[in-house]
Order: C-alpha cells, then structure tokens, then sequence
C-alpha cells in the first residue's frame, strides 16, 4: 500500500483502537511517527522537492536583501529577518506537530536552519562586524547542531556539518594552521547519528572528517617543515588504519553493527591515500624538490607523541577485536591481519627515529606492506561481503602498480619503449585485474560473504 | 514539538539579540573619535559591496610607543589613542585596558602579525621595527552595490571614518566622510 495512503487509514483507524484500549495514546503517536517517517519513493521525492525548493528560497532571501541593502532603516532589516525565521520555524512546527506533512515540516526546519545563518551574515553587515569572520560559520553551525538535537532533524544535522566544513575550511586556509576544535565539533554529530540512527548523516560526517584531513595537509608550510608532510600523512594512515579497526569492532556489537560498513569504507579509503603517498621514496627522503636539498630529519617529539598515542590505540583496538572473535570462529584473514597491523607498527615506530638516507629502504618496505595490504582487502571484502573493500583494492592496486612502473623505469628506457610497454601492460594488466575483480564480487553478490575467503 | 521549537527560537533570538545590543550598546554609548583611513579593495559575493579599511592605527611600530611591546599574533591588544588635530592618534599599547584619562580613548584590537623589520623605500633597505598589524573589527564597511569601487577609485578625495569606542574598548563604525563631509551615517531608523 502507498505510504501516504496507509497513514491516512492508519490516523483515520488509531482513534478507535485507542478506544478499544488496543493502543495507548503515547503508542498511537509513536507508530504514527514511525509510519509518516518511513520513505515510499513518492515521498522521497517530495522530500528532495522540498529540499531544492528551501535552497533556492534562502539563496533567494539573502540575494534579494543583498540587492535591497540600502532602501531599508536597519530596524526593518531587522524585523524582516526575524520574522522570516520565525515563519520559517512557526510552520515546520506546525506540519510536524499535526503530523500533516512531516517531510515538509523538516524540510522548513532546514530553511529556519539557512534563514539564522542569513540573520548572522545580514546582521554583521548591518554593523559592519569583522571580527575573525569564521565565527560566523561557527554559530551558524552551532545553531544547526541545536535545531538538530532539538528538532530530530537529520538535514539541519547535515546542514550542520557542511557548515562545521567551512568553517574549518575558513580557519585552515585564512589561519594557516591545523584546526583542531573541528574535531570536537565533529564527535558532537556522533549521538544523534547513532541514536536516531541517521545513515546519511553518518556519511556526511565521515566525507567531513576526509575532507577534514586534506585541509590540515594544505595547513602545514610546506617549506619551512618538510618532514611536517611525511610525519602528518603517517599518522593520517595509523589513524584511519585504527578507524577501520573500530569499524571491524563495530561489526562484533549489535549495536553498532548498522553503521560498520560506512565507517570501515570511508576510512579504508584515507588509509589506502595515505599508505599510497607513503610508498614514495622521495618523501621518505625528503629529496622532494629543489629547495629541499639534505634529507629529512626524524621526528620532532609532538609527531612522536601523536604517532605512538594512536599506534596504541591501533594496537589495542586490535587486541579488543581479537578478543571478541573467539578462537574457533577465527577465519584466517584475521590472522594475516595481525601479522600486518605488527609489520605496520614496528615500519612505522622505525621510520619516526629514522633520517632520509634510508629513505629508500624505508619506501621499500612501505612498498611491500602497500601491495600485502592490498591483497588482505581483498580476502576481507570476500569475507565481509563488502564489494566496496574488494572494487577499492582493485584500484589502488593498478593505481600501486602504475607508479612503481613511472618511477623505476621513466629514466631506465627509452621514451617511445617506456610508453609501448606501459600501454601494453595497462591493456594487458588492466584485463585482468578487471576480470579477478569481477569474479570476486560476483562471488560475494551470489554468497553473501561470511566464510568464503581463506 | 512546540515547546522545542520554541525553545531554538529562544535560543536564536537571543544570539542574534546579543550580536545586535553589543554593536547598538558602541554605538549609543562609545565616544566618538575620527580615524585616518587608507581604503583598499575587494568584493564579498556573500556580502554584496564593501570596501575594505585599511587605518593608519591598523600597522604600529610598538618601540615608537608606551605600554607593554611584546606582543604575540592573536594577542588581545589595547591602543590607548588622544586626539591630536584632527585624527585621534595612538600613544601607548598594553595587553590589559589600561584605563583612559580625560581626551584619551583605548581601543581594543587583536594582532594579526608581528614583523621585526619593515622595507624602507627612501633607503632601499630592510629598517629594524617592531611593527604589529592589529585588527580592530572596524575593517569592512557594507555600502550599496555598486559604489564600493567608486569609492575606493577616489584618489582625489580624503576617506576618513567617525568610530564610536565603547569604555571596554569595542568599536564600531559610526559614519563616512568624503573630504570631511559625512557621506554615509549609521542609525537604528
């Protein structure tokens, strides 16, 4: 039955089970609730309509009072924006209270969301306020937080984090420093997401904390730290490393176990990108451009910290895991998974005291641990059933294999030979990897994973 | 439902009512001191036209001046100013409101950057200073669209801007003048 249609027999039948003393009052709402929160694919387009049409009627708002600035006393300014936050507000009240068009009502919120940020921009232009201009991002963001907790409203949360991205965006790039209090607000999302079990938010906040990553990157001064990169993309890697640990746990709790396979996807993606840019050996070095002519030092002692703080907190995350799984279940890919979280610890505890004359070996061995890991995701994915992990490791795999080629014979061969073996082994290589690829997550779509990989 | 929605409504309002009574509380209370400007140029395609202002007070040699000298960035910094002919000029800097006597005001501003020598063009030569940039939140000036440029192409004309500055050092800005006569005037109605 259409959704709408069932709702509509369901609040037309409600009061007379109530009566009956089928349901109770707090009951009837909560089904209620339930069912006018359950998506049909008409609702779901009426949702995304809604949507759209509270973007452009906000961007609308703000053009129009950008273009009208000047014909009106700052008190009416005033009362117009108020008012049409409150207008805003006042009618997703009203649709969510009356259960009349919940996906309506949250689509306002959002817009009461879009219309504060609007006060706090159009407010700072009335009174020329330009004190440290993220701060407005922020209350913004904090405002989408409270409306959020307040309203259980999944876009104002998304808004939220898109908000909490420019703002930390805004302090990296205006400040030229790592920005660290984003994190905090980032772990603010986590109860609503878990609580009311919001997947799209959840994805929202785990492209936010990538996203998170590659600004502090832009952060650091790259010519007067160049062991700043290397130290900063190695603790990246043991941090998404450790992340998708968490995310192996979470699939070993009842509780948590929905949520597993978006934070194990994400994270194995900034594990991948990270453990991909340290199989460089000129990073390793520190030979990585003109300026930088002697090879890189060891680390200083707050990337020794950072690195050993989060390299215990791999290791026992693993050991928790460990624990968790019991010896008779345990399938062999998490035995080989412990071998490479030990290989990975001990390459990177030496590679924080080491300098850049072993750069090279050290490259090597980050070589070696890239490719292993590559073929464990492989296993894992057949395992886990997650053709995500599997198609990723295909990727990176041709994308390893592709650079170790540019690398070791760019200056070996002849120019005309290098490209005619090169397209020959994309062609040759790219076939078959794509035909493993496809025989594996076939093998996972007819199998439902569990078990199938040794 | 209601109550909650109330309650964010509560919430909102008074943040927005707290952002507006800090900047009318400058404005009606601060005492007003006319500022030397040196206007430079860009556009906000959030804010539609600005002009941006850059202050004779917004670059200081802090050896030339009283008061504490060791600054670092984003240090809070008060520039206790006295009139002198026509701007009110700076004096001495602390980190803490020093307190202002009778034709003096303390205006309260963050340091953007602390630099230890500054390009002399007369000498061709780097001259030792101890120069902080200082940011005071007076910076941006929204006009109507289009007359931002204008303003900002005038070479001819002088730029100054009227500054009300509260007694706890907060500024904000009061009015335009364009050789000497008010050209834009800030008021509640």
């Amino acid at each position: 039955m259409n959704n709408s249609r069932f709702l509509k027999r369901l609040k037309k039948d409600m009061p007379e089970w109530q009566k009956s003393g089928w349901v109770s009052e707090n009951n009837a709402r909560a089904i209620l609730d339930h069912v006018a929160g359950q998506e049909s694919s008409t609702n779901t387009l009426a949702y995304a309509l809604a949507i759209l049409g509270v973007l452009l009627l906000g961007s609308g708002v703000i053009t129009y009072f950008a273009a009208n600035w000047s014909e009106m006393s700052k008190i009416d300014k005033l009362a117009i924006l108020l008012g049409s936050l409150y207008a805003a507000y006042g009618s997703a009240a009203y649709l969510l209270d009356t259960h009349h068009s919940p996906k309506i009502g949250q689509a306002l919120i959002l817009l009461g969301v879009i219309l504060f940020g609007a006060n706090i921009m159009l407010i700072a232009q009335i009174y020329h306020i330009s004190e440290h201009y993220p701060n407005g991002v922020l209350f913004w963001a904090i405002g989408g937080i409270l409306t959020a907790y307040l309203l259980q409203s999944q876009p104002a949360l998304i808004a939220a984090m898109l908000l909490g991205l420019l703002w930390t965006g805004m302090e990296s790039f205006g400040f030229n420093e790592i920005h660290f209090p984003f994190l905090i607000m980032w772990l603010v999302f986590l109860p609503a997401i878990y609580h009311w079990h919001w997947h799209g938010a959840l994805h929202v906040a785990l492209i936010t904390l990538i996203t998170w990553t590659v600004f502090t990157w832009f952060s650091i001064d790259y010519y007067w730290s160049k062991e700043g990169y290397l130290y900063l993309v190695q603790l990246y890697f043991v941090c998404y490393l450790t992340l998708f640990v968490l995310g192996m746990l979470m699939h070993t709790s009842k509780l948590l176990n929905e949520f597993a396979d978006p934070v194990q996807n994400y994270s194995m993606l900034g594990t991948l990108f990270s453990l991909y840019v340290l199989t460089f050996p000129e990073l390793q070095s520190g030979m990585t451009s003109y300026y930088h002519e002697n090879y890189r030092l060891p680390a200083e002692p707050v990337w020794i910290v950072s690195t050993l703080v989060a390299l215990v907190l791999l290791a026992g995350l693993a050991l928790w895991h460990r624990q968790r799984v019991y010896v008779k279940d345990r399938p062999r890919y998490l035995l080989y998974a412990q071998i490479l979280v030990s290989a990975t610890i001990a390459l990177i505890v030496v590679n924080l005291f080491v300098t850049g004359v072993h750069g090279s070996w050290i490259a090597l061995a980050f070589n070696i641990l890239y490719f292993s890991g590559m073929v464990w995701l492989v296993f894992a994915g057949m395992y886990l059933g997650n053709r995500f992990l599997v198609n990723i490791a295909f990727v990176y795999f041709a994308l390893g294999l592709l650079t170790r080629y540019f690398d070791t014979f760019w200056t070996l061969l002849n120019r005309s030979f290098f490209f005619m073996a090169g397209g020959v082994i994309l062609i040759v290589g790219g076939y078959l990897l794509e035909q493993q690829r496809r025989k594996i997550t076939a093998m996972i779509k007819a199998g439902g994973g569990k078990g199938e990989a040794p | 439902m209601i109550a909650r929605v109330i309650l964010i409504l509560a919430l909102q309002t008074i943040f927005l009512g707290g952002m507006v009574a800090k900047k009318q509380y400058t404005h009606n209370t601060g005492t007003q001191i006319l500022l030397e400007t040196q206007p430079i140029d860009p556009r906000s395609l959030f804010r539609g036209d600005y002009v941006i202002l850059n202050y004779t007070i917004s670059t200081l040699d802090l050896n030339q001046l009283e008061g504490d000298n060791e600054f670092r960035e984003h240090d809070d910094i008060y520039v206790k100013l006295r009139k002198g002919e026509l701007y009110h000029e700076p004096i001495a800097v602390y980190h803490e409101h020093p307190g202002a006597e009778s034709g003096e005001v303390v205006i309260k501003g963050e340091v953007n950057y602390i630099s230890d020598q500054r390009w002399d063009q007369a000498t061709e030569q780097y001259a030792k200073v101890l120069e902080a940039g200082i940011e005071y939140g007076i910076e941006n000036y929204f006009v109507p669209e289009g007359e931002g440029r204008e303003l900002e192409r005038r070479t001819e004309g002088k730029v100054d801007i009227r500054v009300a500055v509260d007694q706890a050092g907060n500024s904000g800005i009061k009015a335009i003048l364009v050789d000497g006569e008010e050209r834009y005037i800030e008021t509640l109605f």
